[in-house]
């Protein structure tokens, strides 16, 4: 009798959240963009291993940098680098350069043994990764992995991502360039203010398969947004108008 | 009588060399790297003697050395500049030092430029000066560099505080030539260096192994350790991320640990360590990440520089208990921000109307909009670079980062 109310006792602290445990699946890590944390319920699920496709110019990379952004507020994140980073736009999304663990790996077998790492470790709250050409069962065991660390693995795929990745992601976001932002007329006088982004759910369990969010990105320039600082006639150029 | 050994140029054997000197005197004061006091009083023998048995302790190390002998510090360490082997008796003092220039006093820039201004350059001159008005305009220091340029110096000595080694061997137990028995013998001799550690009271920084091997030759690796510790886990933790990208020539036969880098104190542990970051197992991750990879994990900085790849540099991440701590950062911007990758360099067709890009690449992608040029130009006082760079929207969608230098086009980047 004793055991059965201290287990009762137990389930429901649990329950009521009075011992600040949660399910991994439960537990969110919030992009801070209202639009896109509306359409993911709050937030990329904690223990996720979430794809972000699109072709290239298709605003992945500056999602994934919003993650690493809002991760390196309150611990470390990391980041696998093929050698395309440029840090002086990630300092500029307001990464914490000091929080920020880059991992150079330039072969595949590389890239996943340093990922395996750092996943296992649970030292980064956000792993962001390129997408290498492997086999179903490393990618199954990647997402295992994350899934029992609670830490987000990011991948960045490309628009038509191997099956492979797609089978053992729990979140696949498809990105698309909507339009361009310019500011000033033409030549030296134009800057590239930002670009529009259009973010459909292809894969989660919690979202219609056809939701989808616009997310703008916006130039800075020291903390300021290029628009506001630029002179001359904002030009709005859509690829799709033309 | 005091002898002062300098050794103009400071060799890396500097403690080594003190040790050696624990021969002729014992009290030795290891005033800075490079220069020392010995205490001579009581010792047999006269000053010829004494300098004649410190070169002879010192000759297996090969390096130039002046000694001087003098009543005190200062007049030791001036006897130093008139010459080696030079003496200033006791009594002559004043005397002796008056043509030593000011440098042996180790004044600051300001104050020797506004002395030398005044026209005063020896000990001479400075002893010379009226004490009162000297100390009034030069302040409560002045009054100390009038005493010693009068060779008046009642610094006492320090003996020199020896360190104590803290490590531990294995030798004569047979080859390791399994990953196995290294782990197991490396648990012994941390489970020994802990322990000293824990009764000195000490926590170590870095462990140095010393690993005999079967062919004769011996190699030496030095780990650091996330934060200093006397933890026999911890050490052993970063050990084995360590030796596990290490291959050996042949087969171990003896085993040396030493703790190094030694502090005092205990360990930092947080009262609420609850989400906090573990300095150990990040120490650890990264030893492994670099065991596997090669390359240490690396961390950006960004710098002020005109060209894109000069903008940023990466040294290896050092993770600080700073890191972890929750500190109110700045409100990130309120939308994403765009991100450059960048490609790798390659050169480029470019179809230039009206003076702008109007086609990239082969096959041909029409520039739909086109932002730039903007001039950079570096290096012109050895290696001139200068470009004209532009941001480039094409057809299908990509957004480039391509530049202009000299007569040919390049892609440098890919807005993502």
């Amino acid at each position: 009798m004793v055991h059965r109310e201290r287990f009762l006792e137990l389930k429901r602290r649990l329950t009521s959240g009075q011992l600040g445990l949660r399910s991994p699946v439960e537990a969110r890590e919030s992009v801070g963009v209202p639009a896109l944390d509306r359409l993911l319920g709050g937030g990329f699920p904690s223990g996720a291993l979430a794809t972000l496709e699109g072709g290239p110019s298709s605003g992945r990379w500056s999602i994934a940098v919003r993650m690493l952004a809002q991760a390196t507020r309150r611990g470390l994140a990391a980041v696998i680098d093929e050698g395309e980073l440029y840090p002086p736009d990630l300092e500029r999304a307001g990464v914490r350069l000091d929080r920020l663990l880059v991992v150079r790996a330039r072969s595949p077998l590389a890239l996943v043994r340093a990922a395996d790492l750092l996943v296992r470790s649970r030292i980064a709250r956000v792993i962001v990764m390129p997408a290498p050409v492997l086999r179903a069962a490393l990618w199954m065991r990647l997402a295992g992995l994350a899934y029992r660390s609670g830490i987000v693995l990011l991948v960045i795929a490309p628009a038509h991502a191997a099956p492979e990745l797609t089978g053992a992601a729990n979140l696949r976001l498809g990105c698309a360039l909507d339009r361009v932002l310019l500011c000033g007329s033409r030549g030296v006088w134009c800057m590239l203010a930002g670009f529009d982004v259009r973010v459909e759910i292809r894969k989660y369990k919690r979202t219609a398969s056809d939701a989808h969010a616009y997310v703008r990105a916006v130039t800075m320039h020291e903390g300021v947004p290029v628009r506001e600082r630029a002179i001359g006639r904002a030009v709005l150029s859509a690829v799709g108008e033309r | 009588m005091l002898l002062c050994l300098v050794v103009p140029a400071v060799p890396q054997c500097w403690e080594e060399m003190l040790d050696a000197l624990d021969a002729v005197t014992p009290l030795v004061d290891d005033a800075r790297i490079g220069v020392a006091f010995l205490d001579m009083r009581g010792i047999a023998g006269d000053t010829t003697t004494w300098m004649h048995s410190v070169r002879n302790v010192l000759a297996r190390f090969n390096v130039p050395v002046r000694l001087g002998e003098g009543p005190n510090k200062i007049c030791a360490y001036a006897a130093t500049w008139l010459g080696d082997g030079a003496r200033i008796a006791r009594g002559r003092e004043r005397e002796m030092l008056a043509s030593v220039p000011l440098d042996v006093l180790d004044l600051d820039d300001g104050t020797r430029d506004r002395l030398h201004l005044l026209g005063i350059t020896t000990l001479g001159a400075l002893a010379d000066l009226p004490h009162g008005p000297f100390v009034r305009r030069f302040g409560r220091e002045a009054a100390r560099w009038h005493e010693w340029a009068r060779g008046i110096d009642h610094t006492p000595l320090r003996p020199r505080a020896h360190a104590i080694p803290i490590e531990a061997s294995l030798l004569g137990e047979g080859p390791i030539d399994a990953q196995a028995q290294l782990f197991f013998a490396l648990r012994i001799l941390l489970a020994r260096v802990c322990g000293d550690l824990e009764r000195c009271g000490k926590r170590a920084a870095a462990v140095q192994l010393d690993v005999e091997l079967d062919d004769g030759s011996t190699q030496t690796m030095q780990v650091l350790l996330a934060s200093p510790t006397a933890s026999e886990r911890a050490m052993l933790d970063v050990l084995r991320a360590k030796l596990e990208g290490t291959a050996w020539r042949a087969p171990l036969v003896g085993l040396r640990v030493r703790a190094a880098n030694l502090e005092e104190g205990g360990e930092e542990l947080a009262l609420f360590a609850g989400d906090d970051i573990d300095a150990q197992n990040v120490a650890v991750t990264l030893a492994r990440i670099e065991a596997v990879l090669g390359e240490p994990v690396v961390r950006a900085h960004t710098q002020p520089a005109h060209t894109l790849e000069e903008r940023f540099v990466y040294t290896p991440f050092a993770f600080t208990v700073r890191a972890q701590t929750p500190e109110k950062c700045a409100a990130l911007p309120p939308e994403i921000v765009p991100q450059l990758r960048l490609l790798a360099v390659h050169e480029i067709e470019v179809v230039v109307a009206y003076g702008e890009p109007a086609f990239v690449g082969s096959p041909k992608r029409a520039v739909l909009e086109c932002a730039g040029p903007w001039r950079v130009e570096e290096g012109w006082f050895a290696a001139p670079v200068v470009r004209d760079e532009y941001d480039v929207l094409l057809d299908d969608g990509e957004l480039v980062r391509i530049y202009r230098q000299g007569k040919h086009w390049y892609a440098r980047g890919l807005y993502d």
